[in-house]
């Protein structure tokens, strides 16, 4: 029997979000993959509830893809990297 | 005879030495007046640019160094000649791109700006000197631009862009460059490039950050595929109030110029389904692999609903400035005026001061015996910071007669985010705190700065 183990990823937050969560990156353990990159948002909201105020309004990053938030099938590998990078607007 | 002679010839040669002053003169003034930059506060049809036939011999010393290169070659620096770059916004990202583009010899920059020179923007914006406080940037930055290279065409544009000029606007420029401070602004400069057709090299720096896109380019996506919606208005901080590190734009403003350079050359642009990120704290450069544009993009997609300019300070729900919006969350009752708060002083009235600024800024400046709680740590009901407030709110309690609420009066940089916290104070009171009645002292410090104590520093 193959032992089951579920990856950890890093996420990375820019700009506001890294505002709202006072973090700049931290550890998601036990990530459930295959999962779907609304799921893997939900899963970030869950942890930080402040990043709603991003909701629709930010780009979601899975090893320097970007990933739109929905049905998109993610296969997460350790240490893999999650980035959440709402825009800049100033100059 | 003799004498005389001599004397004439002496005579003679004063005058000739004078003509040939004169002459000096007139064609200094006539070459300086050849270069005399206009002001444009409309947008006017110009004459089509036409790339060089051959580099003179000067061209070829001023740009050796990089004709030197294979990448760019004759042919590049020929094709440089002909190019047309339009630098919006001339501040902390347009001051080294325009920089940039006139030293490698782009032959048209249109500078526009619809803002004058303040001191507050001398630390990033450096093309702009203390001599030039108060004037038109983008005349400021055109005068600066053309010592550097006098035969680079620059046309200084003192206006506001807006969805009436955008469009006839870039029409006239091969490439854009976004270098704006806001999030209308942004949406408009992409729509009126892919309406039109232009590729858009788009930067954007906050604080110790910064992004750079180049966006509908070679069937890559436009600012709306990635950013269908703007974010609300309360969510974007802007760098007067966000605060920036003046390299930061610098150094993203430098790569939109070689993003630029690159395009405007006929070599690609490696950014087209890129974005560049910076965190110049961990000093990281990240690029992420975009998407190609969207079918269902409102602009550029294959039904648009955008075929035209819209409102964008509709659409975004704020102004296109970073001059920081004015809120009024409260009524007339829970404010007062700096005026009546110097009275509450002057007349020792009890009272609590709570300043809601970040700590940096405390730091920069505060009025004596204020307690400083940040807006963020009143959000998040931080625990220390909510007991050290009911503490003062018990104390103040003892010291005053009777069992009246004892007055918080709430303060900020200019009123807004003290404003807020009004409304998170009186949802507090009497539950998690003491009953009291709070008040937002309107306007802010800058407000005091103005009206009551011009010794008070303003930032
Ligand atoms: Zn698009």
């Amino acid at each position: 029997m193959e032992k089951l183990s579920l990856p950890q990823v890093t996420v990375l937050y820019f700009a506001r979000s890294a505002e709202l969560t006072g973090l700049r990156e931290e550890e998601l353990v036990a990530v459930p993959t295959p999962i779907s990159s609304g799921d893997l948002w939900a899963l970030l909201l869950r942890k930080q509830p402040r990043l709603v105020a991003l909701q629709s309004r930010v780009i979601l990053a899975v090893r320097r893809q970007y990933v739109a938030i929905g049905n998109q099938r993610l296969s997460l590998q350790d240490g893999d990297e999650v980035a959440v990078v709402p825009p800049l607007s100033g100059g | 005879m003799a004498q005389e002679v001599c004397s004439l010839k002496a005579q003679l040669e004063e005058k000739e030495k004078e003509i040939a002053h004169l002459k000096n003169k007139l064609a200094l003034l006539e070459k300086s007046n050849a270069s005399v930059l206009e002001v444009q506060d409309k947008v006017t049809p110009l004459n089509p640019l036409t790339a060089k036939p051959a580099l003179s011999n000067e061209d070829i010393m001023r740009y050796s160094r990089q004709l030197l290169l294979p990448e760019l070659g004759v042919k590049g620096q020929l094709n440089l000649s002909g190019a047309s770059v339009l630098i919006v916004g001339c501040g902390g990202l347009g001051c080294p791109l325009a920089q940039y583009l006139a030293a490698a010899g782009v032959g048209r920059l249109g500078l526009l700006d619809y803002d004058e020179v303040e001191l507050s923007n001398l630390h990033r914006q450096v093309l702009h000197g203390e001599e030039n406080q108060g004037q038109a940037k983008a005349l400021s930055a055109a005068r600066a631009v053309k010592r550097l290279n006098s035969t680079v065409e620059c046309i200084p544009y003192h206006l506001q862009l807006s969805p009436k000029n955008a469009l006839q606007l870039i029409q006239q420029y091969d490439i854009v460059a976004d270098c704006s401070d806001n999030v209308p602004t942004r949406y408009l400069v992409n729509d009126a490039c892919v309406l039109s057709g232009k590729p858009l090299v788009s930067a954007s720096a906050l604080r110790m950050e910064g992004q750079l896109t180049v966006y509908n380019y070679c069937g890559g996506p436009c600012y709306r595929c990635l950013y269908p919606l703007p974010p609300p208005p309360e969510t974007v901080t802007n760098c007067s109030d966000g605060g920036v590190l003046g390299v930061v734009p610098g150094i993203m403003g430098c790569f939109q110029a070689l993003e630029v350079l690159k395009i405007a050359s006929g070599q690609a642009s490696s950014c087209g389904q890129q974005l560049l990120m910076f965190d110049a704290q961990g000093f990281r450069f990240r690029p992420i692999r975009l998407r190609p544009k969207q079918a269902d993009c409102a602009v550029c997609g294959e039904s648009p609903s955008v075929t035209q300019l819209i409102d964008y300070e509709a659409f975004c729900g704020s102004a296109a400035t970073d001059k920081c919006r004015k809120l009024n969350l409260l009524s007339k009752d829970q404010r007062i005026t700096v005026q009546e708060y110097k009275s509450v002083v002057d007349n020792s009235g009890l009272h609590i001061l709570l300043d809601v600024r970040p700590l940096v800024e405390v730091d920069i400046c505060h009025l004596p015996f204020s307690l400083n709680i940040p807006l963020s740590s009143l959000e998040q009901r931080k625990s220390e910071d909510i007991q050290l407030l009911q503490q003062r709110i018990v104390q103040l309690k003892q010291q005053m007669a009777g069992d009246c609420q004892p007055p918080v009066y709430v303060i900020c940089k200019l009123g807004n985010d003290s404003q807020k916290a009004v409304q998170v104070l009186e949802k507090m009171s009497g539950s998690e705190l003491d009953n009291i009645t709070v008040k937002d002292i309107c306007g802010g410090l800058m407000a005091w700065a103005t009206k009551i104590d011009t010794r008070f520093p303003q930032y």
